[in-house]
């Protein structure tokens, strides 16, 4: 059969078993949407900007694990999927933007429309693609697919110039099975010695740490984390980007680490003998001044990309693959060597982390006090979502204290339902992936827990949600402000508050939302907290917009004291430090 | 840190080499000096394409030479981070070649 290339690239994407493309159209893409109007396999999300088509095909792939997948035109239709595809790349999200190219004999000569998209988005993406010819488009996404969902995942971009599409010129379409590009092998297995190095490792351990991140839950490894735990039993702490791969209610969970981690997080890889990093890489918001990182540990890491091991902290040993089948190297290995486990010996570092969550441990108990004398704290209010939740819902999230609130408070027992801009910190993230989960999974409580700075970022999509009826929850924790910026001029600048505020510009939220056709609830007192937010969970067939004012002046404790600090230097609250 | 002498052997597709340069950039690294031409002998490079179980063709693969002053942790992270684009097949500095996955522990190329 001979199809044209517009219909090649469609009929690809299908092949592929894409569900949703999220996209908007313009001249140079009008032969593919052509294309997709002409098919029923898939459907076609239109957006309100490009920015938010990519946040919402990466919220669909953190859900799903399958690839998100976007469709832009050239020129600024690509230019504004950038931020998004930025964010995919520093999170190893798999996704494939195809970018509509000015006519291939224009290129070049600043035409109408034309950004150099493969020069624009190299340093943000893993690999990226210009079609040539017709006869090559299918080879293209079958690679493109292949690269962005294999080893270390990320963004993949097709740039396709508009000729290439032309739907009066036909080809033969054969869809390939197997992407073979020599020059790409990433590992698979890891090697027996570095695994029984490894375990030699653990079971020599006094003080040791699993220190478990998003690298976990790419690679699916989970059940297998989960199954580590139990032969060992080890202290679990996860990065802000492996919440949910251990579990947020699990007995040896330490909390988040890092730069808003609990005490005894930080205070146990300050202390340990032992850090089993798991597909995480040592960022500087986990490591605070890397030369005073953990100065008594012997560091294993897990990891399918080599050039993240001993990249800011040297790794004793080194043990490359998908986490997944490196853990399940280790269990095995553990499991023929069982009877050399010792848990016992644990209890004295047991006995010190349950001291240490004691003396400073998070309050989890604050949603009790509903109390008018005081403003709503807004860690309260992610408490009592969690509660109405039943903690089972996924939670997108923005940038900024609500994002850190939210990772404190909300205890994510599964992977997948945590999604959030992590390495990027991309403000409006948070709605726009909140549509990419709900949209996989209709069925599911998705909830975005927001402030009233990101909200604004791509609010534009609340316009998205009422076409496509998306009944997301979104929960506005306004403190009127840019809290995190705030909260630093607070503390590194003498409290000059620079432009952090709108005076009295905000929208009336619930207005807003009213006039997108969604529900506004507006809550403004502890003693309407619990009420409010439990009637915007009865609400199931409509988007809800809860805008929470809370107290403009709470700061996210603890912090890491910086520069020049440890881990185990933290700000416990205001004006007090470790 | 002392000058050092980096061989890649890549794909030679439109955009290879502004990965590798512009991956200098991004990274923060520094170029002294850069030379790049089509291989047309294949004989020194007989062992990738046993190692990898490839064949060659003339015009396919382009050989580059990259000068760069570094000290030593950074100049195993340029390697990684050559080793990882996509359309490079081999890299190697003084003591260390990667050919995709593998690592091997001398000069090769």
């Amino acid at each position: 059969m001979k199809i044209a290339g517009n219909d090649i690239l469609i009929q690809s994407l299908i092949n592929e078993g894409v569900e949703y493309i999220f996209g908007y159209p313009g001249g140079a893409a009008l032969h593919i949407y052509d294309s997709i109007f002409n098919q029923k396999e898939m459907q076609h999300i239109l957006v309100r900007h490009e920015q938010g088509a990519t946040h919402a095909a990466d919220g669909y792939a953190r859900a799903t694990g399958k690839p998100g997948v976007v469709l832009v035109t050239s020129g600024p239709g690509a230019t504004n999927a950038i931020t998004g595809i930025a964010t995919a790349f520093m999170d190893s999200i798999p996704m494939v933007v195809i970018s509509g190219q000015v006519q291939s004999h224009l290129i070049g000569t600043d035409a109408f429309q034309e950004t150099d998209m493969i020069g624009v988005s190299r340093p943000i993406v893993k690999h990226s693609f210009t079609v040539d010819k017709q006869e090559n488009i299918a080879q293209i996404v079958k690679e493109a697919f292949h690269i962005a969902t294999s080893g270390r995942q990320g963004p993949v971009v097709i740039d396709v110039p508009k000729d290439l599409t032309n739907p009066d010129e036909l080809f033969d379409f054969n869809y390939p099975e197997k992407a073979n590009i020599r020059s790409y092998n990433p590992p698979v297995k890891p090697e027996n010695h570095q695994v029984s190095r490894a375990v030699d490792a653990i079971l020599n351990a006094e003080r040791p740490v699993i220190y478990a991140g998003g690298g976990t839950i790419s690679s699916n490894a989970s059940d297998e984390l989960r199954e580590l735990n139990e032969l060992i039993d080890f202290p679990v702490t996860n990065t802000l980007m492996g919440l949910g791969v251990y579990p947020g209610t699990g007995k040896r969970f330490l909390g988040m680490l890092g730069m808003h981690g609990t005490y005894q997080a930080n205070m146990a890889m300050h202390n340990a003998d032992l850090i089993i990093a798991v597909g995480a890489r040592f960022d500087d918001r986990i490591t605070n001044t890397p030369e005073k990182f953990a100065p008594k540990a012997k560091v294993i890491h897990f990891d399918v990309d080599h050039s993240s091991v001993s990249k800011i902290i040297e790794a004793d040993i080194a043990v490359f693959g998908q986490v997944k089948d490196s853990l399940k190297a280790i269990n095995n290995h553990l499991r023929s060597r069982k009877d050399e486990i010792n848990k016992e010996k644990l209890s004295p570092w047991h006995q010190q982390i349950r001291e240490w969550k004691e003396k400073h441990g998070l309050d989890h108990e604050l949603y009790k006090n509903d109390s008018d004398e005081h403003a709503i704290l807004p860690q309260a209010a992610v408490q009592h979502i969690y509660q109405e939740s039943e903690g089972k819902a996924f939670v997108t999230s923005d940038v900024g204290q609500h994002q850190m609130f939210a990772a404190q408070y909300y205890h994510f027992d599964e992977p997948r339902k945590w999604i959030n801009s992590g390495g990027l910190g991309t403000m409006g993230f948070g709605l726009p992936s909140a549509m990419g989960v709900k949209l996989a999974y209709p069925e599911e409580e998705v909830i975005c827990i927001t402030g009233e700075g990101s909200i604004q970022m791509c609010i534009q999509e609340l316009s998205t949600c009422s076409q496509y009826k998306l009944p997301i929850k979104i929960f506005n924790i306004n403190n009127l402000a840019l809290g995190m910026v705030k909260q630093w001029q607070d503390m590194n600048y003498d409290g000059r508050h620079s432009s952090i505020s709108y005076e009295d510009s905000l929208p009336d939220f619930v207005g807003l939302a009213e006039s997108y056709g969604h529900v506004g609830i507006k809550i403004t007192k502890n003693s309407e907290l619990k009420e409010g937010i439990a009637k915007a969970f009865a609400i199931k067939d409509k988007l809800v917009f809860v805008d929470i004012y809370v107290d403009p002046n709470e700061h996210v404790y603890p912090m890491l004291v910086a520069p020049n600090g440890s881990l185990k230097d933290m700000w416990l609250g205001k004006g007090e430090k470790t | 840190m002392i000058q050092r002498k980096l061989t890649l052997v890549m794909e030679n597709k439109p955009g290879a080499l502004a990965r590798v340069v512009g991956l200098f950039h991004q990274r923060g690294y520094n170029i002294d000096s850069l030379h790049v031409d089509p291989i047309e002998d294949f004989e020194p490079f007989r062992f990738i394409e046993d190692e990898l179980g490839i064949k060659f063709q003339v015009g396919e693969v382009s050989r580059l030479t990259i000068r760069t002053t570094v000290g030593d942790k950074l100049m195993r992270q340029i390697l990684r981070q050559i080793n990882k684009l996509i359309e490079v097949i081999a890299v190697s500095d003084d003591e260390s070649t990667y050919l995709k996955g593998i690592l091997r522990n001398e000069n090769l190329l």
